[in-house]
Formats: structure tokens, sequence, C-alpha cells
């Protein structure tokens, strides 16, 4: 540290202990501090604020975990560019069988980081388990629900048939396989609690080392690892610290106890740009919120009566008080930056006056006096929107609540405790609810399907908790499933945000950018909707702000 | 003695077990899921209910109740669904590091309580007991977790701003480095790691009980035997700490047995805040992802230390107090 850099520097614990005056002093004196010497290719050290969960692809759901066995310690069969187009990664080629099947030709340098290889044989028993309903697997509702079959060709040769023909079919695949040798003892309904996952071997740029739940984890460099999928990291170690509470994760950043802060809360992004040394990341996530309107409950069987609400409410505004005006606002499950975003679509305004005509014209207006609008019945316009106790949820509700009421609205407002909110959610013992949606991966279809399709409108622990029932929301989302051709596809999800907004079973809020802080001492970092850790076998120490990688 | 030793520990069993079975009923009958975490939330309906019929989920309560007691009074303590590893594991792991944070803060609390109790006694109305009066007054009525943020604040952040000459780490048990530091490093680096977080927790508790001894010191140096012992000519220092303090003490160890509760709700709070891997964080995470087993294990833990933290304060009485007799 030699005292010379102001503000944010990775802090050398010694550079504070030489000066320490008198314990320090005499400790120093019997033996000095260091023992050996760190890692010679620089450690980067990652906050969080929640541990990782078990990194098994085929059982984790978290994802933050998601990234790590993506980017870090495994290998999936293909991985995204940067324009979210597929390229090759464990599979060095495919070739697509018309629109029934693919078959994937695998590398045949990559090995297991205990020495054997990476073979189809992997492959196949990955897809196997995630398939069994007795793991649950993520990979198996997310990516393969699709694909009906692998079969191993050769060592290096892996073939899957599809269910039926579908949209984005390569994208099925962007998972990575686990090694059969060391999990195929292991019952598919215990896969989720195997020793593995707490000390996985992986195939990826970066080894396991070590784990200590809730406080760090620890990977190093994989020697090993392709040159043609990018060769060794430069990077020696990597650690990740679980640190709770946003505002000591931002002072173990500002102090230099961290090089890398995820994720950042919006109203910290001005503390980290103000700081010369460090760099404030922001980027579109995969989160998107809405409040779902309970569409079998009064008053919001009526389409204009959800439609007025979302005309009521200032999004926008939300964006820039709320969240600092890190977001954008939303108007399908589609995200702006996807291939297929329907550019044309707009959301729907806000338009309080057009609220208005539109309450008044479903036959609800103020007729006593109070402010507050009354149906024919005499019946008044009230109604309870729930949200979670998340802070950021408690203080859009309040918003909500004020921009209604300025419509003749009645919104009571009530925070739940998570676990809490999603029992009444999924009973379907709501009004209205403010939740949010997070994308499992880059295929479009799944999310409609799920939340909009009336398959599932009256089955209970389903996602379409609105009951949405709509014959021609149905077709296009099976169209829009089915159609392989992007331009015909782009069509059909534009048709069916426009009719989104008519029907507005939800009112789409807004997708929340993701915001990240780090030193600038960390050179190749790279945050995009593909995630914070997306270059993280790219990273490096470089400048003269590095140097001391502890 | 050790009749009432085993009476008592006797009769905690029925307690514990008590305790136990309430807290398995209020846990399962609150809202939530705790398979809720393991899907996405595309995953289909049938998907949800193989996974909650893998973890019983689907059992009346009655009968997880009967399955549960069976494994507990075993000593099987069954898996955490949120880690996937056995929720001893997870215990051994965390409870010693609680341990120390709380064993230091419970000795630190109670030198320094007494100290500063029996010092304004002493110095009853002069000005130092004045201002330690109100000091040890906003400290108390003080949140932790708010005390917490300030020490770090200012020891920490600014400490480091400002260049002072130590700037204490703000969170963890050790430094990233920790293994290749020499064996007085590793020492002097895990007494900076604990600085923070012990202070947060004894600052509160201490100012209770320098408030508490203060209280009974006054008392006792108003009773006839210590104007006895000032008449026969011994000297201040001996009035005070042997016969005020001795019998002012009695009262105060079995605060002791009743602030452990204090201390494990502490941790809770503070290892968030100093982002140290104990207990309290287990229990907190564990209750959001309604991690039956780890809740289960965990709370019962608690009351397990808290049951025997009273037991130790009786114990401690009969020590100080020779009048005092368990048969």
């Amino acid at each position: 540290m030699r005292g010379r850099i102001a503000d944010v520097v990775v802090r050398s614990r010694r550079g504070a202990f030489h000066l320490v005056p008198l314990l320090a002093a005499l400790l120093a004196a019997a033996c000095g501090r260091d023992a050996g010497a760190p890692p010679a290719g620089g450690t980067v050290i990652v906050g969080m604020r929640a541990d990782f969960g078990g990194f098994n692809p085929i059982t984790n759901t978290d994802q933050y975990t998601d990234e790590i066995i993506k980017y870090a310690l495994f290998t999936p069969l293909v991985q995204y560019d940067e324009d979210l187009e597929v390229r090759p990664y464990l599979a060095e080629s495919w070739e697509l069988l018309g629109d029934t099947g693919v078959v994937f030709r695998l590398r045949r340098d990559v090995r297991w980081h205990d020495g054997r290889p990476v073979t189809a044989e992997d492959v196949k028993f990955t897809f196997d388990l995630a398939k069994d309903p007795a793991t649950a697997s993520l990979i198996g509702s997310a990516y393969i629900s699709e694909v009906a079959r692998a079969e191993v060709v050769d060592s290096y040769t892996v073939r899957f048939d599809f269910v039926r023909p579908h949209a984005q079919a390569l994208e099925d695949f962007w998972w990575a396989p686990v090694p059969r040798h060391l999990l195929e003892g292991v019952a598919p309904a215990d896969l989720r609690n195997a020793p593995f996952n707490r000390n996985p071997v992986g195939s990826g740029p970066y080894r396991f080392v070590e784990w200590r739940a809730n406080d760090r984890l620890v990977l190093e460099r994989n020697p090993d690892f392709p040159e043609a999928l990018g060769g060794p990291p430069a990077l020696e170690r990597l650690v990740f610290r679980v640190v709770p509470e946003p505002a000591t994760l931002l002072t173990e950043l500002l102090t230099g106890g961290l090089h890398v802060d995820i994720p950042v809360v919006p109203d910290q992004a001005a503390r980290i740009e103000a700081s010369p040394n460090l760099e404030l990341f922001s980027f579109p996530s995969r989160t998107v919120y809405f409040i779902g309107w309970n569409t079998r409950r009064e008053p919001f069987t009526d389409a204009r009566v959800r439609r007025a609400m979302t005309l009521a409410i200032d999004r926008q505004e939300i964006i820039a008080a709320l969240l600092e005006g890190y977001g954008r606002p939303a108007v399908s499950t589609i995200p702006p930056w996807s291939p297929l975003y329907p550019e044309a679509v707009q959301p729907l305004p806000y338009d309080p006056q057009r609220a208005a005509q539109l309450l008044d014209s479903a036959g609800w207006t103020d007729r006593n006096g109070d402010g507050i609008r009354e149906n024919a019945a005499g019946r008044p316009l009230r109604f309870t929107l729930l949200s979670s106790d998340a802070p950021l949820n408690r203080n859009v509700v309040s918003v909500v609540q004020g921009q209604l009421r300025a419509v003749g609205v009645d919104a009571q407002v009530r925070a739940l405790e998570f676990q809490t909110l999603l029992t009444q959610h999924r009973a379907r013992d709501f009004d209205a609810v403010l939740s949010n949606w997070v994308l499992d991966n880059f295929q479009v279809a799944s999310a409609p399907a799920a939340l909009f399709h009336s398959r599932w409108a009256d089955v209970p622990r389903s996602a379409n908790r609105s009951s949405f029932a709509n014959p021609r929301a149905d077709s296009l989302i099976e169209a829009g499933a089915a159609e392989t051709d992007p331009e015909r596809a782009r069509e059909i999800w534009a048709e069916f945000t426009e009719l989104l907004n008519q029907e507005q079973p939800f009112t789409f809020m807004f997708w929340l950018d993701e915001l990240a802080g780090a030193s600038r001492a960390v050179r190749g970092v790279v945050m995009d909707p593909r995630g914070e850790f997306v270059s993280i076998a790219d990273w490096s120490l470089g400048g003269p702000a590095a140097g001391n990688g502890r | 003695m050790g009749t009432f030793l085993l009476k008592r520990l006797l009769g905690a069993i029925p307690l514990l077990l008590g305790i136990a079975t309430l807290i398995f009923f209020v846990l399962n009958l609150a809202p939530g899921d705790p398979t809720a975490r393991f899907y996405s939330p595309a995953a289909s309906p049938e998907v949800i209910e193989q996974l909650r019929r893998t973890y019983g989920l689907d059992q009346p309560i009655i009968v997880r109740y009967l399955a549960w007691l069976r494994a507990f009074v075993t000593g099987d303590f069954g898996a955490s669904l949120a880690q996937g590893r056995p929720v001893m594991d997870i215990i051994l792991d965390a409870l010693p590091n609680t341990m120390i944070l709380t064993g230091t803060s419970l000795v630190l609390v109670f030198l320094l309580g007494v100290a500063i109790g029996v010092f304004q006694a002493v110095r009853q109305h002069r000005w130092a007991d004045r201002v330690l009066s109100v000091v040890a007054l906003f400290f108390y009525s003080m949140p932790s977790f708010w005390l917490g943020l300030m020490l770090m604040l200012l020891f920490a952040y600014q400490a480091y701003q400002w260049g002072w000459p130590i700037a204490l780490p703000p969170t963890g048990m050790t430094s990233i480095d920790y293994e290749f530091l020499s064996p007085a490093g590793k020492v002097w680096d895990r007494i900076e790691h604990m600085i923070l977080p012990v202070t947060t927790l004894t600052l509160v508790l201490a100012a209770g009980i320098a408030r508490y001894t203060r209280g009974q010191m006054l008392e006792v140096i108003r009773q006839d035997y210590i104007r006895t012992a000032r008449a026969k000519g011994l000297p201040e220092r001996t009035v005070i700490l042997k016969h005020g303090l001795r019998n002012s003490l009695i009262p105060v160890i079995t605060l002791l047995g009743l602030y452990l509760p204090f201390l494990f709700s502490g941790t809770v709070f503070v290892e968030t805040i100093f982002a140290w891997p104990g207990m309290g964080r287990e229990i907190v995470n564990a209750i959001a992802q309604r991690d039956y087993p780890l809740v289960m294990a965990t709370t019962f833990l608690f009351s397990l230390l808290v049951v025997l933290g009273s037991l130790i304060a009786d114990v401690l009485y009969a020590v100080a107090d020779p009048r005092i007799r368990y048969d």
C-alpha cells in the first residue's frame, strides 16, 4: 500500500499492522507477519450478500451459483456471445437434424478436475438425471422440456431428439454436464444432498478449493484448461466472501477489503461512482417487477379496470425515485435486450385522465363525494395490494397507493414476510400482488407459457396466479414456442405483447438494472444480461492499484 | 449439590421437549414451503409435488411430528433442506464461531460492568459517577445493530479514510491471507477481527450490568457490617472489594444466567452486520427459508444453552454465598 493511494486500493492488512503502536510492535518483533507469500498470479476477492447453493448443475436453482457453475467451475455444451447468439463451448460443433433433433460433437481436450476426460456419457448421464422428476431439476424444467431423449453416438458425439419443433432450440443446451463417474452411485432423490455439491469436481477454468458456509468460497486457476476455450485464467485465486449487510459490504469495498461488490443497492451507486478507484457497473437484469391482478376477483375481472390501473401508475417516476434511474419500463416478460423483443409495442403511457375515463365507463364513479369511486351497487373501488417486506417492494407499493388515490382508487397496502406472501399468492388468496419474475434463461416462450397460458389458470401450485385465461393468448404462446424462424417469432411475440397491453393481467412495472462495484485494479470485467461473472475466466489484476493480491 | 444438579437436569428434559414441540408446531403451521427455493417459478406443479413428497411434506403434521420426535430423541437432527448436508455438520461449523463471540463478550461484560459499577458506587454523586451514568444509559438504550454500524463507520471506514494508525477490518473472522501469516500474525489477525463485534455485544450489556452493580453496591455499603469493617480499621480497598463487592455480587451473578438469552439474540444482529459465520445467521436464514430441520435444531440448541445458563447461575450463586445450600 505504501500510503500513496488516497481512496481505495485493496488494503494490505500488513500495512495497517506495522503501524499499530504497542501490541503490534511486540508481535511483529517476535516473528514478523508473513510466514509465506500469497500465490503469484493474484487473488481477486468478491463480496456477495448471500451464500451459494450446492455446486451441482442439476439441482441448483440459485442465480449466482448458476453463474459460477457455467462460467467458472463447469463447461456447458454451449455459451452465449455478447449478442446473445449461441456459440460452441464444450460442444465444438453441432448439426441440426432439420427441426427434430441435434447432434453435438464434443471437444476432446476438456477434462474433469480429477483428470478424466469429459465425454458424451457424462452429457447423457446429466440429461437423464435432469429429466428424472425425482431430481426436480431446473435444467429439466427450464431447458430440456422440449427435448425427448439423449443418445451416445460415440465417446465424443451425442444426439438429442426434440419432442416437437420449437423456437431457440440450440438454447436448450446451455447447461453443464456433471461427472458420471462421481455421481452414478447417488440415487436421484438424494442428489440434492450429495457431498459432491459441497466439494465439486468440475471441468471449467477454475477449480474448487474450499467452501466455508456463510463465510467464503475459494477457487483456483485450472492450469490445464484448453487454450481454445481461453486457456488457464490469469488469476491464481478467486475468493468469494459472504457479507449479508449491504452497508457493511460497501464499507469493505470502499476500504479495499474487496475488489468486487455484488449486488449494489441503487442508493449506494453514487458513492461508488464518486470514488476514483472504483468502477460502477450497471446492466439490464433478467428480473421484471409487476403487479399481478386477480382476474377472478372484482373489480379486476374487468380488463378496463386493469388497464386503468396501469394508466394511473407512473412507472417512470418510480424508476427515477426508487431505483435512482437504474431500471426501464416493462411491457411484457420479453426483456428489451432480447433479440426477439418487439420494438414496436410501447408500454401503456402514464395517463391518469384516460384512466379516469376508463373507470367511469366501467361504472366506477365517485357517487358519495368521499374521493373514492363506487360502482352502481355502492361498493367502493377498494382492494388490498400485497407485497413482500423487502424495502424496495414496500416502497413501490406505497408510491402506487398514492398514485392510485389520485384517480379515486383506494389501494390498501400490506407487506408480508416472503414465505407468507408466496403462500397467499399461490393459493390465489389476493386482490393484487407486487411480485417479480426472474428469467431462467433467454428463451422467450417459457415465461409467457408459465404465467399466462390458461392450462395453468386453475392449477393450484402453478405460476398463472392471476388465473388469466384467454384463447388468443394461448394460441399465440403456442405458436411463438413452436416458431423456428426468428423473424416470424418476433411478429408473434409482438402480437402477444399487444394483447397483454389490452388485457393487462399484469401491470408490468420495470426491468431492474443490476448494479455492481469493482476496483479498477481488476481488468477484463464485463457484466451484461449474461451475468456478473460472464467474463470471470478473463479477469486479471493489473495497473498501479494492484500488486498486493492477498 | 450433586442431587440438586441431577434434579435440575432431569427437570430440564420435559421443559426442553415442550419447547421443541412448541417450535415444531409453530414452525410447521406458519405459512411457507421449504422447497420453494428448489425450483424455478416456471417448474411444473408435478415437479413441485414430487419434491414435496421427497421431503415428506405431503404427510399430515402429526405424522411428521412423530417422525421428527423419533429421530430427535435418538440424536438425529436430519439434513438441512437448504444446504443439503447434515444439520450436525452445520452446527459444528457455526457454533464454535458463535461461542468465541459470546464467550469473550460474556467475560468482558462482567469484568467491565462490575468494575464500572463499583467505581461509580464509590464515587456516588461525584462528576465521574454522573458522566458514567449518562454513558451507561446511552449504550444501554442503543440497539446493537445501530451501535455496530456506527463503530464500523468510525473504526473501519473513517479510520481508513483519515489514515489512522489502525483501521479495523469490518467483516469476517480472518483475513483472506490468513493461511500465509506467521503464528503471531494469525493471533493478531483473529483479535483484530473480533474487536468490533465483541465491542458491540459488550458495550450494550455491560452498561446494564454497571447500572445494576452500582445500585447493589450502594445498598451494601450502607449496611452495618460495612461500618463495622471501617470501624475496625480495615483499609478502604479491603472494605470495598472484600466486604462490599462480594456481597453485592450475589444478585449480579444471577443476572449471568438471565443475560445469556440477550447475548444470543444479540449475536443474530452482530453476526449479520460483521459477516461473522455463526449460529445467529444460520437461524435467520433457516427461518426465512423454512428449513425445518435446521430451525428445529438451532432453536433447540439455543434453548438448551439458556436453560444451562440459568443452571450455572444457580450454582455460582451457591459459590458466592456460603449461606445458600442446595440439598
